[in-house]
């Protein structure tokens, strides 16, 4: 079995965040880089699948990311285990619009004939939840999304998806596959000395995101990122009970709409 | 007690098997060296001879709580046997007819009642210590004293052989006196002269060759199989006492795992990182697991134990040694010992608090053998505990084990409007003031890092911090196992500072003074490093703070074990608080200094939990409860936490307080 695994550097949960001159974009170099956080439960649920079926096969890290700074996610991802990596490097400005980032990886990926795809199920950074799907409908695989459980029977993919209000769904996809993984379903392992010192003879291949001919256009355009703001308001509310009581609930419906 | 002066030649020849016998079943000694060698270690021969006297013959860490029943106990046994010792190899020697003219006489008065109560001593010894084994038994003890832990016998069997022969000895050194002493000189040996009344001399004398034969060969069966019992503790911790350095006692040893990482032949899948198999310990972690007499006083002391955690020092150590026998005598298969017998979870227990290593009579070195395992579930297997895993990540990625960002590390001053003098601006200062991350995330240890701040302004001090430069020392990186992470953070954190100039380095956490002053030398960081306490001390002796008598509280002050055991410092912390009492009143806590009680933060613990069992810091807190007081005063940024989190817990916020010293010193400025 041969199986790619997208990852993402991510700003930390506790970073601070400050937009940048430009506006589309977060001031870097306050940022604690990280690997994104439903990617990690991707990377340990493909190791685990090898590790399932006898330890034979693949399993790829890929990333997309600046040169500078991904190689530190990408090691970490060789080091749990991961046999080989490629890297997309990519130059500002970032590309953010899901559909052109799947067709860069297609692009990329295209000759690799992966069995099966594994991203996380969305970005923590953008978030939008789409890169994983477009890249299988793109490279003609089956695609399933909120992947919470897989296992593998003959030729095909059982999975586990996540409904809404604590529902599941079992789907049977045939390969070659590309889902998204929810976080929660594994516990990612700690990487080990032995693995890192292993990691390094790794083959991490780097490829421009340049050199890679992305197709179609972009989709969507990214116009202007914002910070959210904590603002205090008060309304004194005069009258009768009945009127305060009336301009309560209409606060409560419009404004703060918690009910 | 010892009887004739005619020995028959045979008997040599039994004490010659006897003595073969012995030899070969005393090369279970030679199991040590399936260890590999630790090129640290030289032997010291002045400290070895102190050793071997104080620990081993006078056994003082057996006395270390005075009086004791064990302690009592194993006074009777060991220092009647001594006696029983010297009594016979004088006997042996006179036999002989050597230096005759020079040694007392069987009968001589003071040598006759030397012998007698030096039998009678290890006779009410070892009847104490069956009552503690059968009837007033400590749960810490193995259970099935028959059994023991893969001892000949187990600790009763031996026991009652011993009654045996002690018995055998006072019926023969009867019979002999019946039969041969007249009674102005046979009073002298006044066990066996009044067991002499018990038959007529005719009797005593049919029975006479019986008693002695029969004292003579058991005694010789003893010796034969000594080393297969408990009592071998008393050649092997002796010699265990006198070979341990006690300067390397309790330090964990560097891995230089960037060397290894450089190094081109190094082959991934042949080096081991961590312990677990037999061949992983050095020779002399395998010597400490022989030498344990499995007394169980570490298990008794030991706050995971204490608390129903699934950790016993005791059952760790001899863990280890039954593999080691196991794989020596019996050339069983030995794999590696983490997983089975010895669990993650126990490992995991451990808070490196030192109890068990204070505790120690035979001098094992607890802590860094159990850090050797965590290792090798971290470095090896990447298996550390899977919420210490978050913590140490965080450490990995943002220099902190809370996660929060790097560039926020000073953010707690800002907020409160303090201008932190930097380093990188300064770049020479009298004192570098060691924030920590604690003090500068936490916020309950914000407020002692303010504290600081208001001390250090007050006293006029020439300091500086390093701000978003400092990162976590790796204290619980290394005591978790993960020496990479801590050799990282050691490595940026020692070029660091050696880029700038200052005198000393103050820190209000024990950690990062541990970690800072014993432990960062071993990769070329030497500076001289204070704990708060100590520098807080020192500006009030010298008239720089001066402070305001204000605490009219009942107070009890909490020992770090990184600062108490693990540093010796016991004193500063109390007269800093001392100097701030006005009508207030320190109270020591039943478990002081040396024998503090873990909080349950020290070792990595800090950041996971093991479910079984009580929480550590509620038993503690209940201690402090149980004190009377009003205040818990802490001199440790973990401390502070765990102890305010039983607070909470305890619902005692209203009626009590935990409180840093720096803070009572802060208020008293």
């Amino acid at each position: 079995m041969k199986i790619g695994v997208l990852v993402k550097q991510v700003a930390s949960g506790e970073s601070p965040l400050r937009i940048d001159t430009s506006g589309k974009w977060v001031v870097e170099e306050s940022i604690d880089f990280t690997t994104n956080e439903s990617d990690s439960y991707a990377l340990e649920e493909a190791l685990q699948i090898i590790e399932r079926s006898g330890g034979a096969g693949e399993v790829v890290v890929i990333s997309m990311c600046p040169a500078e700074r991904t190689p530190k996610i990408i090691r970490e991802a060789l080091a749990k285990g991961g046999h080989r990596a490629i890297h997309i490097q990519e130059e500002a400005p970032y590309e953010t619009d899901p559909f052109m980032v799947a067709s860069i990886f297609a692009e990329a990926l295209k000759d690799e004939s992966f069995d099966l795809i594994l991203s996380g199920l969305q970005s923590d950074d953008l978030g939008s939840g789409q890169t994983g799907v477009i890249l299988g409908e793109l490279l003609g695989m089956s695609t399933a999304t909120l992947v919470m459980g897989v296992e593998l029977q003959k030729g095909k993919l059982r999975v586990k998806r996540e409904l809404e209000s604590g529902w599941f769904q079992w789907v049977t996809l045939p390969f070659p596959a590309c889902i998204t993984i929810q976080s929660g379903l594994n516990q990612p392992r700690y990487p080990s000395l032995k693995g890192i010192m292993g990691a390094k003879k790794k083959e991490i291949k780097s490829i421009a995101k340049s050199d890679v001919k992305g197709s179609g256009t972009p989709m969507q355009e990214f116009s202007r990122m914002y910070t959210h703001k904590a603002e205090k308001r008060t309304e004194m509310i005069e009258g009768s009970t009945d009127q305060i009581v009336d301009r309560m609930i209409d606060i409560f419906k419009k404004n703060i709409k918690v009910i | 007690m010892e009887v004739s002066h005619h020995v028959p030649a045979v008997l040599y020849l039994f004490a010659l098997i006897a003595v073969v016998i012995f030899i070969y079943n005393l090369r279970r000694f030679l199991a040590i060296r399936i260890g590999k060698s630790d090129p640290d270690y030289k032997i010291k021969i002045i400290p070895a001879i102190f050793n071997l006297f104080y620990f081993g013959i006078l056994q003082r860490r057996v006395f270390r709580k005075s009086f004791s029943y064990a302690s009592i106990m194993h006074f009777f046994i060991g220092f009647g046997f001594f006696i029983l010792l010297f009594a016979t190899t004088v006997d042996f020697f006179v036999a002989r007819g050597w230096f005759v003219s020079y040694l007392p006489h069987l009968d001589t008065p003071w040598f006759a009642l030397l012998n007698d109560t030096g039998g009678m001593m290890a006779l009410i010894g070892i009847l104490m210590a069956l009552f503690r084994r059968h009837i007033n038994k400590p749960k810490s003890l193995p259970q099935d004293a028959f059994k023991g832990r893969g001892n000949l016998f187990g600790d009763s069997g031996v026991l009652l052989y011993i009654l045996l022969l002690i018995f055998g000895g006072f019926l023969s050194e009867a019979a002999r006196l019946a039969v041969d002493v007249q009674s102005s000189i046979a009073q002298y040996s006044w066990v066996g002269y009044r067991i002499s009344f018990l038959f007529s001399s005719e009797t005593w004398s049919a029975l006479e060759p019986y008693l002695w034969w029969s004292h003579a060969l058991l005694s010789f069966l003893a010796i034969a199989f000594l080393p297969n019992t408990k009592i071998f503790h008393a050649i092997i911790s002796t010699i265990n006492i006198a070979l341990t350095d006690r300067d390397l006692r309790g330090k964990v040893k560097p891995m230089f795992v960037s060397k290894l990482m450089e190094d081109p032949d190094m082959d991934v899948d042949e080096i081991s990182l961590g312990s677990t198999k037999l061949e992983d310990f050095t020779w002399k972690q395998l010597l400490d697991s022989i030498a344990c007499t499995e007394c169980g006083r570490c298990t008794n002391v030991c706050p995971a134990y204490n608390t129903d955690k699934p950790l016993s020092p005791m059952k760790i150590i001899t863990d280890i040694r039954h593999e080691l026998y196991g794989k020596y005598l019996n050339k069983k298969e030995v794999n590696g010992i983490v997983g089975n017998p010895i669990t993650e979870t126990e490992l995991w227990s451990c808070t490196t608090c030192g109890a068990c290593m204070e505790e120690c009579p035979v001098l094992i070195n607890h802590i860094p053998t159990f850090t050797d395992m965590r290792r090798y579930l971290v470095l090896s297997e990447g298996k550390p505990h899977p919420q210490a895993a978050e913590s140490l990540e965080k450490t990995m990625n943002t220099g902190n084990p809370w996660g929060f960002s790097k560039s926020e590390r000073t953010k707690w001053a800002k907020d409160a409007g303090i201008e932190l003098p930097l380093m990188s601006e300064k770049k020479e200062a009298d004192v570098l003031y060691w924030v920590g991350c604690a003090g500068s995330y936490d916020p309950r240890n914000q407020k002692v890092a303010k504290a600081m701040v208001k001390i250090l302004e007050a006293a006029n001090i020439d300091y500086a911090v390093l701000g978003n430069e400092e990162s976590c020392t790796g204290d619980s990186a290394r005591r978790l196992g993960e020496e990479y992470l801590f050799e990282t953070m050691a490595l940026q954190n020692i070029e660091t500072l050696n880029k700038y100039k200052f005198n000393r380095i103050i820190t209000p956490c024990p950690h990062c003074f541990h970690t800072i002053g014993n432990e960062y030398g071993d990769f070329d960081g030497n500076y001289k490093v204070q704990h708060h306490s100590q520098f807080i001390m020192e500006l009030i002796d010298s008239g720089k703070l001066k402070l305001n008598k204000y605490l009219d509280s009942k107070i009890t002050y909490h020992d770090a074990c990184y600062l108490g055991r693990h540093n010796g410092e016991y004193q500063a912390p109390r007269k800093v608080i001392s100097s701030v009492l006005k009508n207030g009143k320190l109270i020591e806590m039943e478990r002081n200094k040396a024998n503090s009680f873990c909080c349950g933060g020290g070792g990595g613990n800090m950041w996971y939990d093991i479910e079984d069992g009580e929480r550590i810091n509620s038993v503690r807190f209940q201690e402090a409860i149980d004190t009377g007081v009003d205040i818990v005063a802490t001199a440790c940024s973990f401390c502070t936490i765990m102890m305010d989190d039983a607070l909470k817990v305890k619902g005692k916020e209203d009626s009590m307080q935990v409180l840093d010293i720096a803070e009572m010193v802060a208020t008293a400025l």
